[in-house]
């Protein structure tokens, strides 16, 4: 058997219950290597810069939609500028509740973005997009 | 009571004789402007927004009136076009119809009747004209905000009720005690940000809604009405708060909108505090005078960074992630503010805190 590669988990929402949910559920899973979450996106961003390019293992990213100072799309332009050999490390899944069809089309505007999820986050549907 | 409004009439001519023959006819009736040309005429409809109607008389050396009048639409479209003219050549009175859209065509020679029941017929088109204009920007804006509205709705209320949810599906498999209470203890909050998003909205359409009730106002009143719930919070988070009023003269004004912008003042000062403060403070200083109010709310909180200060009146727009706003709060304020002629200053500096202050006009007295 080949042991299934950990990984680590970054999860940006402004909701600390949201933070706290997917937190939780992340490490009910046992595939995380590591879980940072951030109430704003421009410490994510601050964060993702600050880590040396060798230890950018293999990341995935749950951010949300609306929040303030930053929004989930600013966040992803600006992730999106990074430099090719960090940002290939890392896969972004956005999560919101948001219906809107505005939002829901404009995710596939973005390279980067795999997926919209739709609120709440659930073991059920972290295993899917796991397996994906 | 006022006497009504004067019709404002540009009459325009290339004889200088017609002119002053118009103007000393009409100009007890109505405020006359006359224009020898086109370039005067438009002189006239830039400096008097108020014009309602326009005569204009023969043709023009510089150009043909419809041609002016095609012209004129693009730039002033609301007042109402009439043609005084000996001419019976029907290709050019339909060019004016068409073209010019005139209201009226005045045969030559006129009398003062002709020309006065033209002037009252346009004015009522011009004054119904000018109300439709009017509601429909109303109803643009009002559109507008719906448009917010709805789109913050999926995430004002939509996402507390998801968050609840999703942290109740969490609870059912938890076992631990301790962990189990700090997901209460969460949930609890996003309800209480959902209770605050409705009552914000509810306050916001008491406000859109309601006409202003001018009533005398003792700020001593006001203030210990709203203090009493600030102070027990203040208490629970040791946040000192003093607060002072100088009213000696009666004020009259709105005592809802009064309370909806202390409230919102207040309860910001209060939740943008710095948790770890030492000498956390709220400070309100109310002074009337002169028939004005002027109230200064001043905290020593997080503050406000300069790059969000331009915008932190605009609806559901929220400058921190810090604690449970609507983005509704300083909305309403300076709706509030608005609809009493007020006006608002703020200084603030990150890590330092933040001072609004209020200006509000009291209504004269005796008028009504």
């Amino acid at each position: 058997m080949v042991p299934i590669k950990k990984l680590n988990f970054i999860v940006i929402d402004d909701s600390k219950l949201d933070c706290f949910i997917a937190e939780k559920i992340i490490k009910n899973t046992g595939i995380n290597e590591s879980i940072k979450s951030f109430l704003q996106a421009t410490e994510a961003l601050d964060y993702i810069k600050s880590i040396p390019v060798d230890d950018h293992t293999r990341s995935i990213i749950l951010v949300d939609i609306q929040m303030p100072v930053m929004n989930g799309f600013e966040f992803v332009e600006a992730f999106e500028k990074l430099p090719p050999d960090i940002t290939k490390n890392y896969t972004i899944f956005i999560i919101s509740s948001s219906i809107n069809e505005n939002d829901l089309s404009r995710v596939h505007n973005y390279a980067t973005v795999k997926q919209f999820l739709n609120k709440p986050l659930t073991s059920n549907n972290l295993s899917v997009l796991l397996a994906s | 009571m006022d006497t009504p409004k004067k019709i404002k009439v540009l009459y325009i001519d290339d004889e200088q004789n017609n002119l002053n023959g118009f103007k000393a006819t009409f100009r007890f009736d109505y405020v006359v402007l006359i224009a020898v040309n086109i370039a005067q005429a438009y002189e006239h409809l830039k400096s008097n927004p108020d014009i309602s109607v326009i005569l204009c008389d023969q043709r023009m050396p510089d150009k043909t009136r419809v041609q002016f009048f095609e012209e004129m639409r693009e730039e002033y479209d609301e007042p109402v076009r009439m043609l005084i003219t000996g001419y019976t050549d029907i290709e050019s009175v339909i060019d004016a119809v068409n073209r010019g859209h005139i209201f009226r065509y005045i045969k030559k020679p006129w009398t003062d009747t002709d020309i006065r029941s033209a002037i009252e017929e346009a004015n009522k088109f011009y004054l119904t004209n000018s109300l439709l204009v009017a509601k429909n920007k109303e109803l643009q804006s009002a559109y507008d905000e719906l448009g917010k509205f709805a789109y913050s709705v999926t995430h004002d209320v939509r996402g507390p009720l998801l968050s609840i949810l999703g942290a109740l599906d969490l609870a059912k498999n938890m076992e631990n005690g301790k962990e189990l209470r700090e997901i209460l203890e969460m949930m609890e909050d996003a309800i209480h940000k959902l209770d605050e998003y409705i009552k914000n909205t509810h306050e916001y359409y008491k406000l859109k809604r309601g006409q202003l009730e001018f009533e005398t106002i003792d700020f001593n009143n006001v203030l210990k009405d709203m203090a009493a719930l600030f102070r027990i919070a203040g208490k629970m988070e040791n946040i000192r708060f003093v607060s002072n009023v100088v009213q000696k003269d009666v004020f009259l004004s709105d005592e809802i909108s009064i309370k909806t912008i202390l409230n919102n003042l207040l309860s910001n000062a209060f939740n943008y505090q710095r948790k770890d403060a030492a000498d956390k403070f709220v400070d309100v200083n109310i002074e009337v005078k002169d028939n004005v109010a002027i109230m200064t709310v001043k905290d020593n909180g997080i503050g406000i960074h300069e790059s969000h200060i331009n915008n932190i009146f605009t609806m559901f727009y929220r400058a921190t992630s810090e604690e449970t706003g609507s983005g509704l709060g300083l909305y309403n304020v300076k709706d509030a503010l608005n609809k009493l002629s007020g006006a608002i200053e703020v200084t603030s500096a990150v890590n330092q805190g933040t001072t609004f202050k209020v200006i509000i006009p009291g209504k004269a007295n005796g008028t009504n």
